[in-house]
């Protein structure tokens, strides 16, 4: 039962993690490949003012406190990221962040006060599920009552053309750097909540290997779609996982079996399974939008 | 006569050696319609560009109402009221017809993200607002029927009248297209060129374009730029640049003695 319910409380940090990426990603079309180092930011933060200065109030408004720090020390370091790297396109914005993302752990690794190496311990535990899935739907709705607006829509049509764009009058270096804060400052959260409930965080566990792996749902669930992002998340945290448990034959192949199931993926649908659409329920019942 | 609201004087862009457009002087003034035409490869995208700020000129100025722009970055020379539209179709292609016209209509609103972010009343009455704006567009466009599609979806002339639309949703007072007539029928130009009349006195703008239908050209501009290999080479009225030597040999060449 534990195990079960570990299971579900990453899929929903992966949640927050893959929706916050596809802002960046999927929304403005900027290829950030740094995420893992604002979760680490957010986790990392969050987690020094659990340890060294908690505000002696209820747990939970120390949660949502130490969810704020990680977020906004996030979205400070997407700041300083963004303003230089988002002038670079394509492929040099995904190495630039990438090289971020890293610059980030050593940083952690080297600094003492934090555990370095050894890794940050006696975390409190003040996430649990519920408290987890509330920061789920907030940044769902967050993002998704963002994207219905003018300043969505500005975000996409970088994504569309950005020469049309900035004929239009979108100044596209804004809406950027808006989408870039925005993402990185849920994955900040998406960092407190994740040392909150496991009360150990490691540097090496936000290498940029996660940072591939988050890039992966998003891509699996359709870039651009927000519903496409929850599901891949849950897949991809799930798939490993429900392998495992498919005996001993398939749990030793179970990495091979997880890329050849994404080879095959992008070989059919290489859209991702929802492409740019959202899964809209009214449109499931067969009822007509007005 | 009235000072022009855009004023290219001796404008230069070089890349490297090549000088793509060579002291040009322009100046277009209010409910104006001005043509500039010329062999491909004369520099009038060029000068599209650099009015529309995606290149800075390498010497000359260009003045928008008493403002010098060269600097400027393209968005906020849209915002100074300089709009156009591209010789190879720019849309948000998988956006909806009537979301590329409410985009065009951003810098209008007022509301900030986040109360769009909380649903507020100021985002659903701008909101609102901006909806109906973009379908009485579309309707002048009549493309109001499939404003649900997506753009990629219209067919190539009605692509090209909702570009011309996307670009008069910023409120320009100087709208530039670029080689609007391409790719169209001889039925669809006539249309258009009934429609570009049409639209500068219904909007009160000035137009400035670029064309290769000679028919089309003639029959809607005043006054007419003709550029060759980046320099000025004549400028008058439909009836003068026709007469034009210079004009002429541009386009035929010289006779062998």
């Amino acid at each position: 039962m534990e195990y079960l319910a570990h299971l579900t409380l990453n899929c929903g940090i992966f949640i927050i993690l893959a929706v916050s990426l596809n802002l960046i990603n999927g929304m403005a079309g900027q290829f950030s490949l740094g995420h893992a180092g604002f979760w680490a930011i957010g986790a990392y933060t969050g987690a020094a003012f659990s340890v060294f200065s908690p505000l002696p109030i209820p747990d939970w408004m120390n949660l949502f406190i130490g969810c704020g720090i990680g977020g906004i020390s996030a979205s400070i370091a997407g700041i300083l990221i963004g303003i230089p790297c988002l002038r670079l396109r394509g492929d040099y914005l995904a190495i630039a962040t990438l090289g971020f993302s890293e610059i980030i752990r050593l940083l952690i690794v080297n600094m003492d006060v934090v555990g370095g190496p050894r890794g940050f311990t006696n975390i409190p535990k003040w996430a649990n599920l519920g408290w987890v899935y509330l920061w789920v739907v907030i940044t769902i709705l967050f993002i998704s009552n963002l994207m219905k607006g003018t300043h969505g829509r500005a975000i996409i049509s970088i994504r569309e053309d950005e020469i049309a764009a900035e004929s239009i009058g979108i100044n596209t270096f804004k809406y950027k750097l808006m989408a870039f804060v925005i993402g990185s400052g849920f994955a900040g959260v998406a960092g407190a909540l994740f040392a909150y409930s496991q009360q150990f965080i490691h540097p090496n566990g936000f290498n940029f290997l996660w940072s591939v792996i988050i890039l992966l749902m998003i891509i699996l669930g359709g870039l651009g779609s927000i519903t496409g992002a929850v599901i891949g998340a849950v897949i991809l945290t799930l798939l490993p996982e429900v392998l495992r448990l498919m005996g001993e034959t398939i749990s030793q192949w179970r990495m091979v079996i997880y890329s050849l199931l994404l080879i095959m993926l992008m070989l059919w649908r290489p859209q991702g399974l929802f492409g740019k659409k959202e899964l809209n329920l009214s449109a499931l019942l067969g009822r007509k939008k007005s | 006569m009235s000072a022009p609201i855009l004023h290219a004087n001796n404008i230069t862009m070089k890349f490297g050696g090549l000088v793509a457009v060579d002291q040009l002087n322009l100046k277009v003034f209010k409910n104006d319609l001005v043509g500039i035409i010329g062999p491909n490869g004369a520099g009038k995208t060029t000068v599209f560009n650099m009015i529309t700020g995606i290149y800075t000129p390498s010497d000359g100025e260009i003045i928008l109402e008493k403002r010098n722009i060269n600097t400027e970055r393209p968005y906020a020379i849209s915002q100074l009221g300089i709009s156009r539209t591209f010789q190879n179709i720019r849309l948000f292609k998988d956006l909806s017809v009537i979301d590329n016209i409410r985009l065009a209509g951003h810098q209008g609103l007022t509301y900030s993200a986040m109360s769009s972010i909380i649903r507020s009343k100021s985002f659903k009455t701008a909101e609102k607002k901006l909806t109906e704006e973009a379908i009485d567009l579309l309707k002048i466009f009549k493309l109001e029927n499939k404003k649900d599609f997506l753009a990629k979806n219209l067919p190539y002339g009605e692509q090209r009248r909702l570009e011309i639309a996307r670009a008069l949703a910023t409120g320009p007072q100087l709208l530039l297209l670029d080689e609007p007539a391409a790719g169209m029928n001889p039925n669809e130009t006539n249309e258009l060129s009934e429609l570009i009349g049409w639209l500068r006195d219904y909007f009160k703008i000035a137009i400035l374009l670029i064309e290769h239908d000679m028919g089309l050209v003639m029959n809607v501009c005043e006054r007419i730029y003709v550029l060759d290999y980046g320099k000025l080479i004549a400028h008058g009225t439909p009836g003068e640049i026709q007469n034009n030597p210079k004009v002429i040999e541009a386009y035929l060449g010289t006779e062998v003695d």
